[in-house]
């Protein structure tokens, strides 16, 4: 109990009240960095009350390679997260309007992708073309799950297949890029959103910044791959304070609901 | 042992408390930023603590260092004054659970009555009236049509997403709500994305008329009459008089009783104001809201009924039962509340911030001064402008507007350039004098003479 009645801010030290901090949507309201969530808080930030139903919650991951500790990992994870992947899937309501919601869970090794990952959100999104709903996907992630090797590195060719049917039934997916979304997830369904959303401060990349400075050995400018810095450079959309992040949603959701998108083949853009 | 209070506001309501402290016996603790050092609430109580910068998100509003004061001078309890913390909901609950006492009703009561939809319903529910229209969204116009029918024009048809007046329709007569209708679902539909709107009774000319309560934890409550804010400049208040010149003794005491059944409805344990309009038309009135605070015209009410109202906040918040029963509860006279703010009225209220060159207060019987300034203070910019309230009592309404103006006319400032003037036109009007006045008055006045 004690515990959570205070919590310190990581970037400023202010410490806050954790009701307060709860209510500023888990972020410091001194400095304004924005603190990780977990997948359910999520859900019931975004989702009308009890509108959620989550689908394959039974599938559990494998050790296909023996990777030493890996399945120890996941035991931990599981029980510290109460989830038995890295990601929550299904469909649910925001405002009345029907979604197909995946949200990653970075508790559970990081919201790596491994081959449960990939093939949850796969699922997912073929069952939003299938019953035409729209995607939203709130993504951190530390990339693909190194303890599943190749097969990990598979996830991002499935899932941009996915994403790709997605689009041919003319749903959208709006993908919400949280502190941080890296590596393989970065280079496969994350920046395949039709609108990338990208929290404020959020650190996105491919490799991490450590590593670029050491491969091109130079200094890099300030800010680099944070979310403003992005958006500057083009490679997000909208860059949006978790507070506004459901009104955003709600926003282009019903744009998208109102006009419904002609059934055109490809060609007649050209 | 001593109980010690510790006061998270400043300025005049921050002396107010510690002087009502001082009077029960209980320490005071005043907390100020980097501004205030030499304000005279810091001067007045026992002990002080600086918890940081001028800026009111770093002092004021930054709850953390308020508590690790209150905790570090050993304070039994926080008086959150108005404004700032005082209805906020998550810091009551965090002085609870700190073990400090919160001099202000419990948390429950702030949230409830906080969300205008959730306070409104209850209300309702409680069989408070309230603003009669359609519950929720309106689907059609047909739908429209038999609520307008049921509550009879003018109406107003709002948009749910709207504010700002955009998406707001004023419909006088039956044959211009159609064409009204269309245009705020286009209206909010353009400028919303969303055009859902609702349909309520639009009261023209309202006055602003609020019923006192005082309640304590034993579920006793009782209320103080009203008082009769309608002189309002953009929803500010400006001059604020009880009892008001246009309810009769019956209305009156039905409003109180209203009042008081609204303040049980969420069990309602300290000082709050349940506000109305009144229509002078109809003569019905509406619920449009609760302050679970104490307010800056409080005064008034005290000058009325002689009753210490912080006092009271301060006992029942410690968890005593309340002394005062309804019936012991009675009304003498007039009074008139005038904010001397540092504003300058004819360059449409700009505030002022400089050092008070000269400062001569008022005195005299029947008048009262609530002010956090002395001569030589310098007003900081960082915060409202309100340098004193000037309270006067009389036995008719006519004499407290006579002793109101004498007192104006006593009241020297140098230095910043005040209200003081614009109170003497209030004051000198006739809807005023009248009691006739509604919350459209400065706006009239305005009209009429000079711009306001």
């Amino acid at each position: 109990m004690f515990s959570r009645l205070f919590i310190k801010c990581t970037q400023c030290n202010t410490t806050h009240f954790y009701s307060f901090f709860k209510h500023a949507h888990f972020v410091c309201s001194r400095c304004g960095q924005h603190f990780r969530i977990d997948a359910v808080t999520w859900m019931k930030k975004l989702c009308d009350r009890n509108s959620f139903q989550s689908i394959n919650d039974e599938l559990c991951s494998l050790d296909p390679l023996q990777f030493p500790k890996y399945l120890r990992k996941i035991e931990e994870s599981m029980k510290a997260t109460n989830m038995n992947e890295a990601i929550l899937t299904g469909t649910g309501t925001i405002e009345g309007i029907p979604i197909a919601l995946g949200v990653m869970e970075p508790g559970f090794i990081m919201a790596s992708m491994g081959s449960v990952v990939g093939e949850k959100i796969t699922r997912l999104l073929e069952l939003a073309a299938a019953e035409k709903l729209p995607v939203v996907m709130v993504i951190s992630s530390g990339g693909a799950r190194m303890q599943e090797g190749i097969l990990s590195l598979m996830q991002m060719a499935k899932t941009s297949a996915a994403v790709r049917r997605l689009h041919q039934k003319r749903m959208p997916m709006f993908t919400v890029l949280c502190d941080p979304t890296t590596g393989g997830v970065t280079a496969s369904f994350a920046m395949l959103g039709d609108i990338i959303i990208a929290e404020t401060g959020a650190l996105i990349g491919f490799a991490g910044p450590r590593v670029i400075q050491q491969t091109i050995g130079q200094k890099l400018p300030d800010g680099f791959q944070r979310a403003e810095f992005l958006l500057e450079h083009g490679m997000v959309d909208i860059v949006v304070p978790r507070k506004h992040l459901r009104e955003l949603l709600v926003k282009l959701l019903k744009i998208h609901n109102k006009r419904p998108f002609p059934n055109r083949s490809r060609g007649e853009f050209r | 042992m001593r109980q010690k209070i510790l006061i998270a506001n400043r300025g005049e309501i921050a002396v107010r408390i510690i002087r009502a402290a001082r009077e029960l016996g209980l320490e005071s603790i005043a907390v100020f930023s980097e501004a205030d050092r030499d304000a005279l609430f810091v001067r007045y109580a026992d002990q002080s603590v600086c918890i940081g910068p001028a800026p009111l998100a770093e002092s004021y509003l930054f709850y953390q260092n308020i508590l690790a004061a209150a905790k570090s001078t050993g304070a039994n309890a926080i008086h959150p004054g108005y404004g700032f913390l005082s209805e906020n909901a998550l810091f009551a609950e965090a002085c609870r659970a700190l073990n400090i006492t919160f001099l202000g009703p419990h948390p429950l009561a702030i949230r409830k009555m906080g969300d205008k939809a959730t306070a409104k319903k209850l209300m309702r529910e409680a069989g408070v009236p309230t603003v009669p229209g359609s519950e929720g969204i309106l689907a059609a116009f047909t739908d429209a049509r038999s609520v307008a029918e049921e509550i009879g024009y003018p109406v107003i048809i709002k948009a749910s997403a709207g504010g700002g007046g955009r998406g707001m329709r004023i419909v006088q007569e039956k044959k211009e709500l159609e064409n009204a209708f269309n245009a705020a679902v286009n209206e909010a539909q353009k400028a919303f994305g969303d055009p859902s709107v609702y349909l309520e009774k639009f009261i023209e000319d309202p006055k602003h008329i609020e019923i006192q309560v005082l309640g304590d934890k034993a579920g006793h409550i009782v209320h103080l009459y009203e008082r009769d804010c309608s002189v309002q400049r953009r929803h500010q208040k400006l001059l604020e008089e009880a009892p008001s010149a246009v309810l009769d003794d019956e209305t009156r005491a039905t409003m109180g009783e209203i009042a008081v059944k609204a303040a049980k409805s969420v069990r309602y344990d300290s000082v709050g104001t349940i506000e109305f309009i009144y229509d002078l038309k109809s003569k019905q009135y509406y619920f449009i809201e609760m302050n679970t605070r104490i307010q800056v015209e409080h005064p008034v009410t005290e000058m009325i009924t002689q009753i210490d109202l912080i006092k009271h906040q301060i006992e029942v918040g410690f968890g005593a039962t309340l002394s005062l029963k309804q019936r012991d509860i009675s009304r003498n006279g007039c009074s008139i509340e005038c904010r001397i703010n540092a504003e300058d009225p004819m360059t449409d209220f700009l505030p002022q911030a400089g050092t008070l060159k000269q400062y001569i207060v008022p005195g005299g019987p029947g008048v009262r001064i609530d002010s956090g300034v002395y001569p030589g203070y310098a007003i900081p910019p960082y915060y409202d402008s309100m340098i004193a309230k000037l309270i006067v009592w009389g036995e008719t309404r006519k004499d407290a507007i006579t002793r109101m103006k004498r007192a104006l006319r006593e009241f020297v400032i140098e230095g910043v350039k005040t209200t003081i003037p614009f109170h003497m036109d209030i004051l000198q009007h006739k809807d005023f004098l009248s009691g006739q006045y509604t919350t459209n008055f400065i706006k009239k006045m305005g009209d009429t003479k000079g711009n306001y």
